[in-house]
């Protein structure tokens, strides 16, 4: 009953699991995403945070960065949320629930950076904040043009070559996923030094560039 | 199984040989010496039986862990490139490998790791959508299977000819070129920042990401090779390969290693120029 339209894209199908219209499948490619977001989300849970060595301007001091017990446990909590959403993202057959999920791990993305106590620290997370928001904005807009235009969310109808796609919809759909995947605009600012990274900063990166994989196949299958 | 696994010793090995190869051309074109080509092996073994120890200031699982996967991405990578799967795993498995690169920096609490890591997504940035454009090879051949596009290649002449893929030939080789050792876009591991990413990996930790490396740079070098100019033997494939990274032995020695800023600005260029190409071959076509 389920078979890829183009599997000449991603390879054929592997597995779906049904979720009343919304179908997730395993195909090699979601397989291969989905197996990395699920070993980056278990090492989230299981390793302990690293102590950020940083050293003091004018003389020869260092000291490391202790991460208190609170801050460590809404990290992880966000952390295990992003790598959940990201899993879902990576595998799921709807458009409208891709941007949903998408939307997600940009939300538990600020999560991860907004926990650290640290002036700078929390004036990068407002910033990315307002950057996911206005991310939104073309994401679900897309969605909604798909939706207009195809008359269909599911990427199983969507996939097949008498579904035409308009580019602004890709287009848009493209930079939404941008904007809501912060890790290059993350990295680019001082504040990652000041926040300690492994593993739960790591995960923003993992998140990040895991929904850009997925996108990049939905806009070619398109 | 056996084969395949024949196969990933034969990556290691060629993998480190042309490291040292690479290593040898760069030091003559350099009027230096330069080391014996075997020297990446003996820095492996030598790794190997080092004493090795974890930092304290480590995530300690995560630092073990980073290793492990560096490894099984790039083995998953030859599987693919073997069965000849979909070139879009490929891509994730290159994407998969900047997020390594990255854990590798992050997960040992070094400031020069830290660096190392933050440049390694900030190169992200520019090399994985340049890697994307490669995508624009389904526009030519209908496919982004490696076994359909070889097919393509035997029934139409090699990509490498071909006016409208020449340009994701270009974006393919500065991908390639942006991970071997001493690129110009290597930011990552400059020496301004000691090893950057990888400076507190030492003892087994290094070996083991020597031999990530080495098949790493097999699978890109035979992906390259087999991607636009076609399914070859194996003893061709290897010369192919030799020949590709030679040219880029003579880029790495003849440039110097780039600023983040304009590794980053000339591959966005680069990136910039072929989509542009892609969109007009798009319209044309």
């Amino acid at each position: 009953m389920y078979n890829l339209p183009s599997p000449q894209i991603e390879g054929e199908i592997l597995a779906y699991i049904p979720f009343g219209d919304i179908v997730y499948y395993f195909s090699p490619y979601t397989l291969v995403l989905f197996i990395f977001a699920l070993t980056f989300t278990a090492l989230a849970i299981l390793s302990r945070p690293e102590k950020q060595v940083d050293i003091a301007f004018g003389g020869d001091a260092y000291y490391t960065k202790e991460i208190p017990e609170k801050q460590m446990r809404f990290q992880r909590f966000m952390a295990i949320s992003c790598g959940l959403a990201t899993m879902a993202g990576v595998t799921t057959g709807d458009i409208f629930n891709f941007t949903l999920l998408t939307a997600m791990v940009g939300i538990c993305n600020i999560g991860i950076v907004a926990s650290v106590k640290n002036k700078h620290v929390l004036d990068n997370a407002y910033e990315y904040g307002i950057l996911a928001m206005i991310g939104t904005l073309p994401l679900f807009g897309a969605a909604a043009i798909i939706l207009a235009t195809t008359g269909t969310l599911s990427l199983w109808e969507i996939f097949t070559p008498a579904v035409s796609v308009p580019v602004i919809a890709k287009a848009l759909l493209v930079i939404g996923v941008i904007g809501e995947g912060m890790a290059p605009v993350y990295v680019a600012k001082a504040e990652i030094t000041r926040a300690p990274g492994a593993p739960y900063v790591l995960m923003i990166h993992v998140s990040s560039l895991l929904m850009f994989l997925r996108v990049v196949e939905i806009i070619i299958s398109m | 199984m056996i084969s395949f696994l024949l196969y990933l010793l034969l990556a290691v090995f060629i993998g480190l040989l042309y490291h040292g190869i690479h290593r040898k051309v760069i030091a003559r074109i350099q009027t230096r010496p330069g080391p014996p080509v075997w020297q990446e092996f003996l820095h492996t073994l030598k790794f190997s039986f080092k004493q090795t120890w974890i930092p304290m200031t480590a995530s300690q699982l995560m630092f073990v862990a980073i290793v492990v996967i560096m490894i099984a991405i790039w083995v998953g990578g030859l599987y693919v490139l073997l069965t000849g799967g979909s070139l879009l795993i490929l891509f994730a498995i290159f994407l998969l490998h900047k997020i390594t690169e990255h854990g590798l920096g992050l997960s040992s609490g070094s400031p020069y790791g830290k660096f190392g890591a933050i440049r390694s997504v900030i190169s992200a940035a520019s090399e994985i959508p340049l890697f994307a454009t490669v995508g624009a090879i389904y526009m030519v051949t209908g496919s982004l299977m490696i076994s359909d596009i070889t097919a393509y290649e035997a029934a139409n002449g090699p990509l490498l000819l071909s006016v409208i893929a020449l340009p994701m030939a270009i974006a393919m080789y500065v991908i390639v070129l942006s991970k071997v050792p001493y690129n110009p876009f290597g930011i990552i591991e400059a020496k301004e920042i000691v090893s950057g990413n990888k400076t507190e990996h030492f003892g087994v930790w290094r070996a083991g990401l020597e031999t990530g490396f080495a098949i790493k740079t097999f699978v890109l070098l035979a992906a390259f090779v087999t991607l636009f100019i076609g399914a070859l033997p194996l003893w061709l494939l290897l010369i192919a390969m030799l020949i590709v990274l030679l040219t880029m032995s003579f880029i790495c020695a003849l440039t110097p290693m780039l600023s983040p800023y304009d590794a980053v600005t000339i591959q966005a260029l680069i990136i910039g120029f072929v989509v542009v190409y892609v969109v007009i071959a798009g319209v044309i076509l």
